[in-house]
């Protein structure tokens, strides 16, 4: 027998007590009374702003143990503190989509009869980054240690970091090329990997001979447990002082308040209802070397969403209709969908007051078996699950905003987040020594708008709202490749009243190597995997990739000729191709490719954000900004925006406000003529679904909807008036 | 409690109000008062009397018109019974090859159009473009939206709505 839990139940028996108390009251572990909370606010509140301290402090300090410029630059990093039975009672900030994933990691161990054998004590180190036990994706590596005072179990801290690199079948952590789990990479599953506070040398032996850069995992696992230790100093000082009883209540107080002020929240900013949105997926590796041969090579994935909020306040998400898992690694447990569900309310609705676990038991998800969001099969490769996480909760974001804009909550209305294609890459440093890294910029995207103002440029990303691209010399650093450019790429938001955030595009010298591999992920190019909102578009498609191979760039520089920058604005010709000679490359989707070496140019874009509103509807005199700053281009003022630009003395844009009146009501005009009625059109389109006269990746969509979910098959059947089973060929 | 002037929140829904008053809104308690009083900007802003209930999009408003609740543009066009999809009552515009793509997406590489089209759902009387779906081909119209309508002002604003014979 271990040392024992502050409850006279062992924890596995507490835990089931406390979720029976939840099911029976419906508060958190049978809570019904904020005692302490009435008894001394003051305290109350003041004990979790200490706990929120604790967190954030770890925080920092753990930063400056790593030497990965993921967790160092880019914050790629949260920690928090649980009860003894896995709840999150505070946070830091930072990747805050893992503060639920740990808690499912340490409910697994409870459950997993984890106090008998490994058994737990004082001063044990676990850790985990298998996803179906409780994380998002192989690179998110999670540790936490147990809290013991007086010899008694009385909460957990935990940290995760994103590394840079698992050790997979290509090299990152966003394993493109894992089709299965066993190709992701090094697994560390729920293992008790250090003692005494002290991580095991057998354990970190594996590490350094598994993975292509041990210095980030391993240094990462040292600035986690750091960073649990002094958590778990703090939190038993702060027993010292107040007392063993009034911590295990207080924080189960903590987790309750915060769930009711969750529903709270919800029926203050939101209106009671039914909302629905959708986004797409398209993968596409057709020919792309190193892909087995386990399924079709290209996919569409539709991602319907459902959005119920009750009267009491609950959210309630639901994906049915969603597309199976696959072959590919895009796949999602539970636990990533719990972990993208919670960082979005801790963005939109739990902006102040207490953030923990309780916010997360307001809402319930819904996520049918079989699909990718709860795959019946725990092979699967999940190290690229945000390709799907992301656009899925930019609908939810969406989702919610259209009901901050009902309720008159404007100013908080956002159209949401984008997928961050990832750049990862490995082979010979620039130093002549292996290695392998993620280059983790991509954490700087386009916001989508606001529905009163324009959304961020290259500045937000859905994971970890303490967005930062990170400095070009630091990874300059880490990679063999130079920039020769870091541009802001024009139209790259949606267009809409309020425009989408930018996006940016990197343009590399690959420099001082004989072999670097580049591997991307994350690229939805065929479709549009974002959306807009009241009118505003989606965002550009991902964009394909730009290289060149044995290109004269050096030539070039010693004559002191113009070199390429980025790749400019002609779709058709881009400025690689103008001012550079070589080998040149467009690849769409995922980059998967020979080595490069040193010579050759490289270019990689992130993604903007959708817009919000009609174009028409667009300030002038702000467009005019955008085109001297080189958000949008004159061409898409007037084109898109019907805004007609002049020029001042000095060259600069300036709005002619007149013309632009006149412009914009020949282009309503247009639309007018142009635009038929709904039902026509409707008409029209149904013979085409009669004949199922779509592309074959389109059909096969149809038809996975239709054999996992009833309801997808009848809001198809009724709304085309067609036998949607038969239409696809489904029994 | 926090509460707010209506013209602060007229120049907040217009865009205008300036950028650190508007972060100070973001970032303060919400006010609780706030529906009404939108609502009442919304309803100064429209040219027509009809009471607005719910606004559902920028330009798009379920409004109580005489016995019936209908979704209204901001125009005075109606789109009909608030609880069916206002869109099928629309006029659309879909972008489904390359060229009509390219006219939003000007120096951008393009979706396959046999994979997705864009559908633009616009007033027939203004058109004025209310809400941009990117789909797949064949893929049903999405209705946004359905509203409690009567559970929300009866359970959450405390102001039931009084009962109509018709639309809801």
């Amino acid at each position: 027998m271990l040392d024992k839990p502050a409850s006279a139940l062992r924890i596995r028996e507490r835990l089931i007590e406390s979720e029976r108390l939840m099911e029976e009251t419906g508060c958190y572990d049978g809570i019904t009374e904020l005692h302490l909370r009435n008894q001394d606010p003051l305290k109350f509140e003041t004990l979790h702003t200490k706990l929120r301290a604790y967190c954030v402090s770890a925080r920092e300090m753990a930063r400056r143990i790593s030497a990965s410029p993921g967790v160092r630059e880019v914050g790629e990093m949260v920690v928090a503190i649980y009860t003894p039975e896995g709840d999150a009672i505070a946070l830091s900030n930072g990747i805050m989509v893992h503060v639920h994933t740990m808690s499912r990691f340490i409910k697994w161990m409870i459950r997993n009869g984890y106090e008998e054998n490994p058994r737990i004590r004082d001063g044990d180190i676990f850790a985990n980054n298998d996803a179906f036990i409780g994380t998002v994706q192989v690179p998110d590596v999670m540790d936490v240690v147990p809290i013991f005072h007086s010899g008694k179990l009385v909460g957990w801290a935990g940290a995760v970091c994103h590394e840079l690199e698992a050790g997979g079948i290509t090299p990152g952590g966003d394993v493109a090329l894992a089709q299965e789990r066993f190709t992701e990479g090094l697994f560390v599953c729920a293992e008790k990997v250090g003692e005494n506070d002290e991580l095991r040398r057998d354990y970190v032996i594996r590490c350094e001979r598994n993975l292509r850069m041990p210095i980030y995992w391993v240094l990462d696992e040292k600035a986690k447990v750091a960073s649990c230790i002094d958590m778990r100093e703090s939190v038993k000082a702060l027993i010292d002082e107040i007392g063993l009883d009034y911590w295990m209540q207080v924080s189960k107080e903590f987790i309750e308040e915060g769930r009711r002020a969750q529903l709270a929240r919800t029926r203050q900013l939101t209106v009671p209802g039914i909302y629905r949105g959708h986004t797409f997926y398209g993968h596409v590796t057709a020919g792309k070397p190193g892909y087995q041969p386990l399924g079709d090579p290209d996919w569409l994935y539709n991602m319907p969403i459902e959005m119920e909020i009750r009267s009491d306040g609950k959210i309630i998400m639901d994906f049915e209709g969603t597309q199976p898992w696959g072959y590919h690694s895009m796949n999602c447990t539970p636990a990533g969908m719990d972990g993208g569900m919670f960082v979005t309310l801790t963005q939109h609705m739990n902006f102040e007051g207490l953030v923990n676990d309780g916010a997360w038991m307001a809402t319930e998800l819904k996520l049918p078996h079989g699909t990718w969001t709860n795959p019946d099969n725990e092979m699967v490769a999940t190290a690229t699950s945000w390709a799907l996480l992301l656009p899925a909760y930019g609908v939810f974001q969406r989702l919610l905003s259209r009901s901050f804009i009902a309720r008159g909550f404007v100013e908080e209305a956002f159209v949401g987040q984008v997928n961050s294609p990832m750049i990862e890459m490995g082979g010979t440093s620039q130093y002549g020594t292996p290695f392998g890294m993620a280059h983790f910029e991509c954490a700087a995207a386009g916001s989508g708008a606001l529905a009163i103002k324009d959304g961020l440029d290259t500045a937000y990303v859905g994971w970890n709202p303490e967005s930062d691209m990170g400095n070009i010399e630091i990874w300059e650093q880490n990679m063999p490749m130079l920039y020769i450019g870091r541009s802001i790429v024009p139209n790259s938001g949606g267009a809409g009243k309020y425009r989408g955030g930018c996006s940016f595009l990197s343009t590399w010298l690959v420099s001082k190597t004989d072999h670097l591999r580049l591997v991307t992920s994350e690229h939805s190019s065929r479709v549009f995997d974002n959306g807009g909102l009241c009118g505003g578009y989606p965002a550009p498609t991902c964009q394909k990739h730009r290289a060149v191979r044995d290109s004269n760039i050096f030539e070039l520089a010693e004559k002191g000729a113009p070199l390429a920058h980025h790749t400019g604005t002609n779709p058709y010709r881009s400025e690689l191709e103008v001012r550079l000679e070589g080998q040149h490359v467009t690849m769409e989707g995922p980059y998967i490719t020979a080595p490069h070496k040193t010579g050759d140019v490289f270019t990689h874009s992130y993604n903007g954000g959708g817009g919000y509103g009609d174009v028409l509807e667009r300030d002038p005199v702000k467009t005019a900004w955008d085109v001297e700053n080189g958000f949008l281009t004159r061409q898409a003022a007037e084109g898109i925006f019907g805004i007609v630009l002049d020029e001042d003395e000095e060259g600069f844009p300036v709005a002619n406000l007149d013309a632009t009146e006149r412009h914009r009501a020949d282009m309503r005009a247009k639309r007018l003529a142009r635009a038929r009625p709904v039902s026509e059109w409707i008409a029209k389109e149904r013979e085409r679904v009669k004949a199922a006269d779509f592309a074959p990746e389109v059909k096969k969509m149809y038809a996975s909807a239709i054999k996992l979910s009833p309801r997808f098959t009848k809001d198809f059947s009724t709304f085309w008036d067609v036998d949607a089973k038969s239409t696809f060929g489904v029994e | 409690m926090t509460s707010y002037s209506k013209e602060v929140i007229a120049d907040l829904v217009a865009g205008t109000l300036p950028w650190p008053q508007t972060r100070r809104i973001m970032s303060a308690y919400k006010d609780d008062d706030r529906f009404f009083k939108y609502v009442a900007v919304l309803q100064d802003r429209v040219g027509w009397k009809d009471p607005i209930l719910l606004p559902v999009g920028d330009h798009l408003f379920i409004c109580q018109s005489g016995e019936e609740r209908v979704t209204k543009c901001e125009c005075g066009h109606s789109f009909g019974d608030y609880r069916k999809n206002w869109k099928l009552n629309a006029s659309i515009i879909v972008r489904d090859s390359e060229e009509t793509l390219r006219e939003i997406y000007p120096n951008s590489d393009l979706p396959d159009p046999d994979w997705m089209e864009i559908r633009e759902f616009i007033c027939p009387e203004c058109g004025t473009l209310h809400e941009v779906e990117a789909a797949a081909p064949g893929y049903p119209i999405v209705h946004d939206f359905e509203p409690d309508l009567e559970g929300f002002y009866r359970d959450w604003l405390g102001k039931p709505l009084e009962p109509t014979n018709k639309g809801g």
